[in-house]
């Protein structure tokens, strides 16, 4: 390794559209590559869904904003959903050619825990380089890393300490994986009640929004401070029940008034190193994920 | 008679002529007192001086706490929580280097060490489009126009950054010791900006080892910014740890690596406001002031009840 060879021309980056121009729009194009993305949010609200999505938009030609690429698909929850990803891959048409298969594109593979994630690096790297195709992999999903930090580390300061550790070695051989193969890599994360104050000089303030509520709950992503160190970009989801109206002052047994609710979703730049501070909303149909324009 | 016939020295002559005065006739109505107009005293040539080793952050309020921007020779370290606006800052600087000095740059270019991946091409370019446009609107363009110099194009500033992407501990250190070298080749470096300088050393270390490490690294960089008169900046994460009974976030690498920067800036959340606090310096007072990160770049913050408050 000569030091002179890391002076590198800088390239401009390629971005892997999430298959809504809506979306895509609020991205600044789409997931960018060399780049670790987080996706933050509560069960139930479409990180699943938005990555299924990426898994086969990666598949599109750049004319069409994709990467012309394969994808790896690293998931910690089971069962691994299957029937939802054939259902997105029948309902957009992914491909003009009529023999392109979307789910001969994507590869699966299981994870236990963060050791075994660690273990199966190398493992990843060999099968990224050796794999030769016209769609080579250009996106590594991790479906979700939260879980697999779940079990293995209790809160004294010894193990935060260890787990600490294993974010940035983690992180770093990603990074690594990112920049070699200009690969774009997409991680999930989950979310905690948010119990300490964020404010001042020493509040954990992580981002453009000053707090992250869901479902009526104040939030903050999983895996603390050090893990927010780790990652690029973070990009939070919500999820919130709207009153629309009542129903012609109908009430239920209990004598409140019945009320119909909606369910607003919204997409939320917490920080990235190309994006200003944005939003916007969107919607979950058998189609997939679609930015709604307000 | 022609000044070209006095008997003084060549460069008098040359700066009467170019004065305007093209002969003796012209000179001889004069007092001395109008004639040294454009001699400067010792109070301006101290400001010229600092104006020399200083870099402007583009935001009017920083520069006011840093003694007018960031300073060469000294290596500045500058830590926050993600989303902050490390990364933003380390751009805006590489990109304002490159000004001319009575814009605020000392008309050198920038190497960028990237560690994380947070460097992209398309906001170099915005940043650099911004200013390009900050220097059209002011009138010094006719002067360098006059000269022959086009202004600055956003490519052109994008190619004055030399950029190496680092990915591992081993090659940040081998880089760091290569800079000698490098730099002795390209004099016209000004800055040298590491994002980040901590990513790579939070794995799990033998913590001897690591303090060995960042104790050399910090040697280094502190010579490399003496002896060619550069500017050095690190922007560094923060961790929390336990101190007095609560949580306090803390600039990583621990206690003994405060030791290795000359001034250290904290940038931090107060209310939706991006603040950046001066948190050691040899000769600047505690002070914190507000700035945001636009579409431009760093500028001053827009907000009407912002102050400067010093500590």
């Amino acid at each position: 390794m000569k030091p002179e060879n890391l002076l590198v021309r800088p390239r401009p980056t390629q971005k892997c559209t999430t298959g809504c121009p809506v979306l895509d729009r609020c991205l600044g194009g789409g997931i960018p590559c060399r780049s670790v993305t987080e996706i933050v949010a509560e069960s139930g609200c479409g990180k699943t869904q938005l990555c299924l999505q990426l898994l086969l938009s990666a598949q599109l030609p750049p004319s069409h904003g994709g990467l012309s690429a394969s994808s790896l698909y690293l998931h910690s929850e089971f069962p691994f959903p299957s029937r939802r990803l054939h259902q997105l891959s029948r309902a957009r048409p992914f491909d003009p050619r009529h023999d392109h298969d979307p789910l001969e594109y994507i590869f699966v593979h299981p994870l236990h825990s963060a050791d075994h994630l660690l273990d199966a690096m190398p493992k990843m790297e060999s099968f990224v380089e050796n794999f030769k195709s016209q769609f080579p992999i250009r996106l590594i999903v991790i479906d979700s890393i939260a879980a697999l930090f779940r079990s293995e580390f209790d809160n004294n300061p010894l193990d935060l300490k260890r787990r600490s550790s294993m974010f940035f070695k983690i992180s770093g051989k990603l990074k690594l994986l990112a920049e070699k193969f200009d690969l774009a890599v997409v991680v999930t994360n989950q979310v905690v009640d948010l119990v300490a104050p964020n404010e001042g000089i020493n509040g954990l303030r992580i981002g453009n929004l000053g707090c992250l509520d869901s479902s009526g709950r104040r939030v903050c992503a999983a895996l603390g401070l050090a893990w927010a160190n780790c990652v690029n970009s973070r990009l939070f989801l919500s999820r919130d029940k709207e009153i629309v109206s009542t129903v012609n002052g109908a009430r239920d047994e209990c004598g409140c008034e019945l009320m119909h609710c909606r369910t607003r979703r919204k997409l939320h730049l917490l920080f990235a190193p190309h994006i200003p501070d944005t939003s916007c909303e969107f919607v979950i149909t058998r189609e997939g994920i679609s930015g709604v324009c307000i | 008679m022609e000044v070209g016939r006095l008997p003084i020295s060549a460069a008098l002559k040359g700066k009467l002529v170019s004065a305007g005065y093209t002969s003796l006739s012209l000179l001889s109505s004069l007092s001395p007192s109008h004639l040294a107009r454009g001699a400067q005293t010792a109070w301006d040539m101290l400001h010229e001086e600092e104006l020399l080793t200083r870099i402007t952050t583009s935001s009017v309020d920083i520069d006011n706490i840093l003694g007018g921007g960031i300073s060469c020779r000294d290596v500045t370290e500058i830590g926050g929580v993600p989303g902050i606006g490390k990364t933003q800052l380390g751009i805006q600087l590489a990109v304002n280097v490159q000004l001319p000095i009575h814009c605020g740059g000392l008309g050198g270019k920038a190497i960028y060490i990237d560690t994380e991946g947070s460097f992209m091409v398309e906001r170099v370019l915005q940043i650099a489009e911004a200013c390009s446009n900050d220097m059209s609107a002011t009138n010094t363009v006719s002067q360098d126009v006059h000269a022959g110099k086009v202004g600055m194009q956003p490519r052109d500033f994008l190619e004055n950054i030399l950029y190496f992407r680092v990915c591992s501990y081993t090659e940040q250190i081998a880089l760091i010791n290569y800079l000698d070298k490098f730099i002795s080749e390209h004099r016209d470096v000004k800055i040298v900006i590491i994002d980040s300088i901590t990513f790579h050393f939070r794995q799990d270390f033998d913590m001897a080892l690591r303090t060995r490490l960042l104790g050399g690294m910090a040697l280094k960089l502190m010579k490399l910014a003496k002896k060619f008169c550069l500017a050095v900046v690190l922007l560094n994460q923060v961790t929390t740890k336990y101190a007095e009974g609560s949580f306090q976030l803390t600039l990583a690498l621990g206690d003994s690596w405060s030791h290795a920067c000359t001034n250290r800036i904290i940038l931090y959340w107060n209310g939706n406001e991006r603040y950046a606090y001066i948190d050691k310096s040899p000769s600047l007072r505690s002070a914190s002031a507000p700035y945001a990160v636009t579409a431009k770049g760093i500028r001053n913050s827009v907000s009407n009840c912002k102050r400067i408050k010093l500590m």
